[in-house]
């Protein structure tokens, strides 16, 4: 009884620290980032990081650290990614969990799983010799080394995650929702549309969500594909340099201790922040919703 | 008196499985028809039959006739929305949908084309009333029907049923899920309906059956052993097979 | 390319632990730094390491500022630098007690190339600097075709970008230019773009026969609007210095190199060594740098008589 109660106790101490440790790791991540980089705004001014679009750190002349040209290309690759990719990834989504007949379905589960396997390398590459030579043909431009290329191929890499997950919120719609929708006289797409698809409603937020956090935290493709140019982007025809491609490019060669230095983990903190805010927003929409219903 | 509701030798297969084996059944108007049986019989899988559940099953094959009105519901080209928009299901286990108190009642008919406000309140309330449920919600229409109760749950799924005003009610263990006092309301509910409705239950309980069915059904094996009025099924059935099954020797 | 060289340095990890096994006394030298000379550090290391089988090499590009980063931090034995390291970083070195001290491995000629269809055949070094800090924005500028131009370069972890910037730009980039991840992509941009103008060191653009790489076409560049245009694929040109875009590829160490190091820097200027940089596309040491390798290998140095 004694040795049995003890177990009890150290089980549940043993999944406590599982968990804790997560969060520890997390907090710590987030306390490092921000603590080297508010080491930045010793020589930064909050003005210029947030309100110039002018990033320049290892400038020939006076270095600049200004981010708003960055953001705006990371949210405007995101947002075309997800524009792209939320309405094809919950339609596959939805055919593969109830328009597909079984057969059809076991050969394209895996094909569209496989997608997630391309390294991004290989994904970047293909948008600099293929996808981008298209856009450039396609809409009349001398290149495609546009926040266009990086949106096509970000959604291309997002497509896995969001068919996966939220054909598995959709399958876990109980069928007595569908039998009862039914026997009200609907067919079977005003069943999907209007009880199937509701239901798995914060299933599919989630899997838009992790879809859209694998969009804004990709950096290998965005770095190979779309042309990193400082400049402020005027649309999705322009190159853009993302924030996790001004980091990735620069920090390798970033002597410790330099205010360079510590911009970029102030980027890599905003970044986090960007992902966190992104997060509890979906949560507490899904969250409404759910209550609402 | 002509049947509502006639089924005529109907066959069904699970793969090869045969799982109703020729059934006949007549469900006169205005009556309640209770399919009452062992687990596994075919009761509920005939229920199912009559407003062509298992044509979601591409495994299950239907031979046979089903006619409503002397028209049958498995004839080629046959509208099957139109034929479950005229018999209406209740299912076993509660199954709101997750949407507001609202919704779930206006689903139908707003599905069927009707988007006036107005009517729809008026026809909300009306089949909230019918089946005792409006005094308890009538506040709060706009909440999720999951926050109601197992027992009001399935008063909602009836009401909603009722509120695209079918001919014939199927109903599929309804309390099977319930405690005794959400049932006794359900049972009320059905003597109240039957004025208006034809009602085909499925039951596990006797004495449900007993109190609630004009005529009773015993299945077995996939087969319709014995029909006839209640009292008389109950009190001096003529099957051995049936008397053995209500002295619970078997089931 | 990173992914690539890591792959390499990876290959090398498991050579030099299956020499480990054979032999007793085997040094590991580590190489970083720029992807200009990744190859041909690659292509030294590989010949050396087949006549010396006590040493092993393990060879990462990643970038001029990464090799030299590294250098610093004592994480490499070589830096490849294909630009002289800056006040800055000599100045941390020195905090870190580190004392680099270069030697030039051999020249590179710096190409700018555009696609085949341009039509423009030469640029002077001025019109180059303006086209790159935006001042020339427009084809027809310099007698071409009414397009805006579309440049390309290199990330500012290049030592390309470095010197590209401190020698023809001579003030800040164009925020317009596309920061390319590698010279492999400029070149494959390039190929694609017919507005594209791109720099890249001239090892991406001639293989070991000498011959050009095709898709790209090479550009004559001249010192002056009024002097005449030379073209960097030719040998005569970049060592009689008419060539102007060209620069030395520096091997940092801490300090004079001595031991297996030492051994291993004299093949690299050795004849045999210098062969092997002419076969990788670049060119032999110029006279001017070998008194400063003389100096840094600490003896006297038979000059290499190759061109």
């Amino acid at each position: 009884m004694q040795k049995r109660h003890f177990i009890d106790i150290a089980i549940k101490w043993l999944f406590f620290g599982a968990a804790a440790t997560s969060v520890m790791v997390l907090l710590g991540i987030f306390g490092m980032l921000l603590f080297n980089g508010v080491k930045a705004f010793a020589h930064i001014s909050l003005a210029e990081f947030f309100f110039s679009s002018n990033w320049n750190p290892s400038a020939y002349g006076k270095p600049s650290y200004g981010i708003l040209a960055m953001l705006t290309s990371t949210f405007l690759v995101t947002l075309g990614a997800m524009l792209l990719a939320v309405p094809l990834g919950v339609g596959a989504a939805t055919y593969l969990a109830q328009v597909a007949t079984e057969k059809t379905r076991l050969i394209l589960k895996p094909v569209i799983e496989l997608l997630a396997a391309i390294p991004s390398v290989v994904v970047g590459f293909i948008g600099i010799v293929m996808v981008g030579p298209f856009i450039a043909r396609v809409f009349g431009l001398s290149n495609g080394l546009t926040a266009l290329n990086g949106a096509i191929l970000l959604a291309v890499m997002s497509l896995p995650t969001i068919i996966t997950v939220a054909e598995d919120a959709i399958r876990s719609v109980p069928n007595s929702f569908k039998e009862a929708s039914y026997s009200l006289g609907a067919n079977q797409w005003t069943t999907l549309i209007k009880v199937v698809l509701p239901a798995a409603y914060s299933g599919i937020i989630a899997a838009i969500i992790l879809g859209m956090g694998r969009a804004i935290g990709e950096t290998m493709t965005v770095l190979m594909a779309t042309g990193n140019a400082l400049a402020m982007p005027r649309g999705f025809f322009d190159p853009v340099r993302t924030m996790t491609a001004t980091i990735a490019i620069e920090l390798g060669e970033v002597p410790y201790g330099t205010t360079h230095y510590y911009s970029l983990f102030a980027v890599g903190a905003l970044l986090f922040l960007i992902s966190l805010v992104v997060n509890l927003l979906a949560e507490n929409l899904a969250g409404r919703y759910r209550y609402k219903l | 008196m002509k049947p509502k509701l006639a089924v005529r030798n109907l066959h069904l297969h699970y793969g090869t499985k045969e799982v109703l084996k020729g059934i006949d059944l007549d469900v006169p108007e205005n009556n309640i028809v209770a399919l009452i049986g062992p687990s596994g019989c075919g009761k509920s899988t005939l229920l199912r039959a009559m407003n062509r559940m298992h044509d979601l099953n591409p495994e299950a094959k239907v031979k046979g006739k089903i006619l409503l009105d002397d028209d049958d519901i498995y004839a080629p080209g046959k509208d099957v929305v139109a034929v479950r928009r005229k018999i209406g299901m209740v299912f076993q286990k509660p199954n709101p949908f997750p949407k507001s108190i609202f919704d779930n009642i206006a689903y139908g008919l707003k599905i069927a084309g009707e988007n006036n406000k107005q009517k729809l309140h008026a026809i909300v309330e009306r089949t909230l009333r019918s089946s005792y449920l409006w005094e308890e919600v009538k506040d709060d229409l706009d909440k999720s029907a999951l926050s109601l109760s197992g027992g009001q749950q399935q008063r909602l799924c009836i009401a909603r049923a009722v509120a695209v005003e079918p001919e014939v009610l199927l109903m599929d263990e309804p309390c099977s899920a319930l405690d005794p006092i959400s049932t006794a309301r359900i049972e009320e509910l059905m003597l109240e309906l039957k004025k208006q409705y034809t009602i085909v239950i499925v039951t596990h309980n006797m004495q449900q059956a007993q109190r609630v069915a004009d005529l009773t059904a015993f299945m077995y094996f996939g087969e319709v052993i014995e029909f006839a009025p209640t009292r008389q099924l109950f009190d001096a059935p003529q099957m051995e097979l049936t008397a053995n099954y209500l002295s619970g020797n078997f089931g | 390319m990173s992914k690539y060289t890591h792959f390499i340095l990876i290959s090398w990890a498991i050579f030099a632990f299956s020499c480990n096994s054979n032999h007793r006394h085997v040094e590991n030298l580590m190489i970083k730094g720029s992807d200009t000379e990744v190859n041909l550090a690659l292509t030294l290391a590989e010949t050396y390491m087949a006549t010396d089988p006590n040493i092993s090499i393990a060879v990462t590009g990643g970038g001029s500022g990464a090799g030299i980063a590294a250098l610093i931090n004592g994480k490499t034995s070589i830096a490849n630098a294909s630009r002289p390291m800056k006040a800055e970083e000599i100045d941390l070195a020195h905090l870190q007690g580190v004392n680099p001290v270069a030697t030039v491995l051999g020249m590179d000629a710096i190409a700018i190339v555009v696609h085949p269809q341009c039509p423009i055949q030469n640029l002077s070094l001025q019109q180059l600097g303006a086209i790159y800090r935006g001042d020339i924005q427009n084809w027809k500028d310099l007698g071409g075709a009414d397009e805006a131009i579309s440049l390309y370069g290199r990330q500012s972890n290049s030592g390309t970008f470095v010197y590209f910037r401190d020698s023809i730009v001579r003030a800040e980039y164009s925020t317009q230019v596309k920061q390319m991840n590698g010279t492999a992509q400029i070149v494959e941009a390039i190929k694609h773009d017919v507005q594209g103008i791109g720099y890249v060191g001239i090892g991406y653009i001639l293989d070991k026969n000498g011959a050009q790489s095709k898709g790209v076409k090479v550009l004559a560049i001249s010192r002056s609007a009024q002097s005449t245009a030379y073209m960097p694929t030719e040998l005569k040109n970049i060592d009689s210095g008419l060539y102007p875009i060209v620069r030395p590829l520096f091997q940092y160490t801490n300090g004079k190199p001595t031991g297996r190091l030492q051994l291993y820097l004299k093949y690299c200027l050795s004849p045999e060594g210098q062969a092997l940089v002419k076969q990788n596309g670049y060119f032999p040491v110029s006279e001017i740098y070998w008194q400063q390798n003389e100096q840094a290998l600490n003896r006297k140095h038979a000059k290499a008589t190759l061109h």
